[in-house]
């Protein structure tokens, strides 16, 4: 299936990349917004985020081949500052450290997290500056890619970073749930924030779609795969149905019905986002193609 | 300072993979990896249709944009702008593959590098031409200095008109065709 020289290694790194960046901003919104009621969801997200992309980048050097059986090479990867993963290696180097000192300051783990607690506020704004850039680069990444149609629009950073915290927001909520299952109730409050965020996601991939029907024959025939293609059962199930659509109706419900939804609808609906978010990233990867150049 | 290119007759070309083969014998690639290739095309209906054979390889861009997302500066270009892959400096990442929209870099896994057509460099600094132009039996190729306006390429590219595939995508190819 995959025309691409990525794989599924890339994929991964993509979510997990997005997701870890999603669960940080979730952690310092819920820290700073809401401090007392949404404790446990703070520190989900922030013990959630750090490990998260440290897997999605070891996915990446696991993806290497000379890099990996030389590791020293990779001393090499910021040779070119031209090269979107020139940036992406200097970000994730800044962000994965912040955000572990983030999860040791907020929930107080040993000495260091003491010495993190103290300086709080300073890792929330750099951290959250770094997750933004965690975020929005796995969109850039392919964003600049000229050698396929499809990929190449700023649509695609903003589809990448609604969708990392959507996903971020999931992680942070199953999180919580599971330090805490009687914080449930609270988790309402936070549906809102799936609504808007699956909604921005939903908006974004209906017009990457419409403008790819039209941009160019190679962008179309990506956009068709995906519609009406092979491609086309995964994309309508997983990402569309479950992903979106069904999710952001929980969302809503759950919203309204403060509190009073069943345990495994709000989990539910978290876990659906999560295969939405892996499924996109899998999708748009899968279905790039090449200029026709004959 | 020479700007080699090679100029590609189609209309000559009789599709017998001589090139692939020299260029895998020159390069030590097995069979089943090939840093040019020959893409068939059928043009027209019947009864009134021909077949076109393109042959195909790195266009060694002046603006490559392999050149430009390669994180670790193994792609570098030449003085005499031939695109070229620094061994030791490639891991692996693929993002080469990925951006160059002739999709005419291959992974070598047994390296763990990315290839591509090298205009058979050391042929040529000493003095000959890459070994896909020196083995066509019909001379459908012609290599040589794109910014001597005498040689042999830059007068059949005056002459005929040929043009690089896909021009629009500005990445500014060294292989021009001639096709009808």
């Amino acid at each position: 299936m995959p025309e691409s020289a990525w794989g599924w290694l890339i994929v991964t790194y993509l979510f997990l990349a997005g997701a870890g960046a999603g669960a940080f901003i979730a952690a310092v919104a819920c820290d700073l917004l809401a401090p007392d009621w949404s404790k446990s969801l703070a520190r989900a997200g922030s013990l959630a985020a750090g490990p998260l992309v440290a897997i999605g980048t070891a996915c990446l050097v696991f993806d290497l081949e000379a890099g990996l059986r030389e590791p020293w090479r990779q001393i090499y990867l910021v040779g070119n500052l031209s090269s979107m993963i020139a940036w992406g290696v200097i970000v994730l180097s800044g962000f994965i450290p912040v955000a572990f000192l983030y999860a040791l300051g907020l929930n107080e783990i040993t000495f260091v997290g003491k010495l993190a607690k103290k300086y709080l506020i300073h890792l929330e704004i750099l951290g959250s500056f770094l997750a933004v850039g965690t975020a929005g680069y796995t969109g850039i990444l392919i964003a600049v890619v000229n050698g396929v149609p499809f990929w190449n629009t700023p649509l695609m950073p903003v589809l990448f970073t609604a969708s990392a915290m959507s996903t971020g927001l999931a992680v942070a909520m199953i999180g919580a749930a599971i330090l805490d299952i009687s914080t449930i109730k609270t988790l309402s409050n936070f549906a809102l924030g799936h609504v808007i965020f699956l909604a921005l996601e939903g908006v974004v991939l209906g017009l990457l779609i419409f403008m790819s029907l039209t941009k160019s024959v190679e962008a179309s025939a990506s956009a068709m795969t995906l519609i009406s293609g092979p491609l086309s059962p995964y994309f309508w199930t997983l990402v569309v149905a479950l992903g979106i659509l069904i999710p952001f109706v929980l969302s809503i419900v759950e919203y309204y019905e403060y509190g009073e939804m069943p345990k495994f609808l709000v989990v539910g609906a978290d876990l659906l986002v999560l295969v939405g978010g892996m499924s996109l990233r899998a999708l748009i990867i899968f279905s790039g193609k090449p200029p026709i150049i004959v | 300072m020479a700007r080699y290119g090679i100029a590609i007759d189609t209309t000559k070309c009789i599709g017998c993979h001589a090139c692939r083969v020299a260029c895998q014998n020159q390069n030590d690639l097995p069979y089943n990896e090939e840093f040019n290739r020959i893409k068939e095309k059928e043009r027209g209906r019947f009864p009134s249709f021909s077949k076109e054979f393109i042959p195909l390889q790195c266009n060694h861009c002046e603006n490559a944009p392999c050149q430009r997302v390669c994180p670790t500066k193994a792609t570098y270009t030449t003085k005499e702008g031939v695109v070229l892959v620094d061994e030791k400096l490639c891991v692996g990442c693929k993002y080469c593959i990925e951006a160059c929209p002739y999709k005419m870099r291959i992974l070598d896994h047994k390296k763990g590098i990315v290839e591509k057509c090298r205009f058979c460099i050391e042929l040529v600094r000493a003095g000959g031409t890459p070994a896909c132009v020196a083995t066509c039996p019909l001379q459908v190729r012609i290599f040589g200095d794109l910014d001597d306006p005498d040689s042999e390429i830059s007068r059949f590219i005056a002459k005929t008109g040929a043009q690089p595939l896909r021009p629009d995508l500005n990445t500014r190819p060294k292989i021009f065709y001639k096709r009808s």
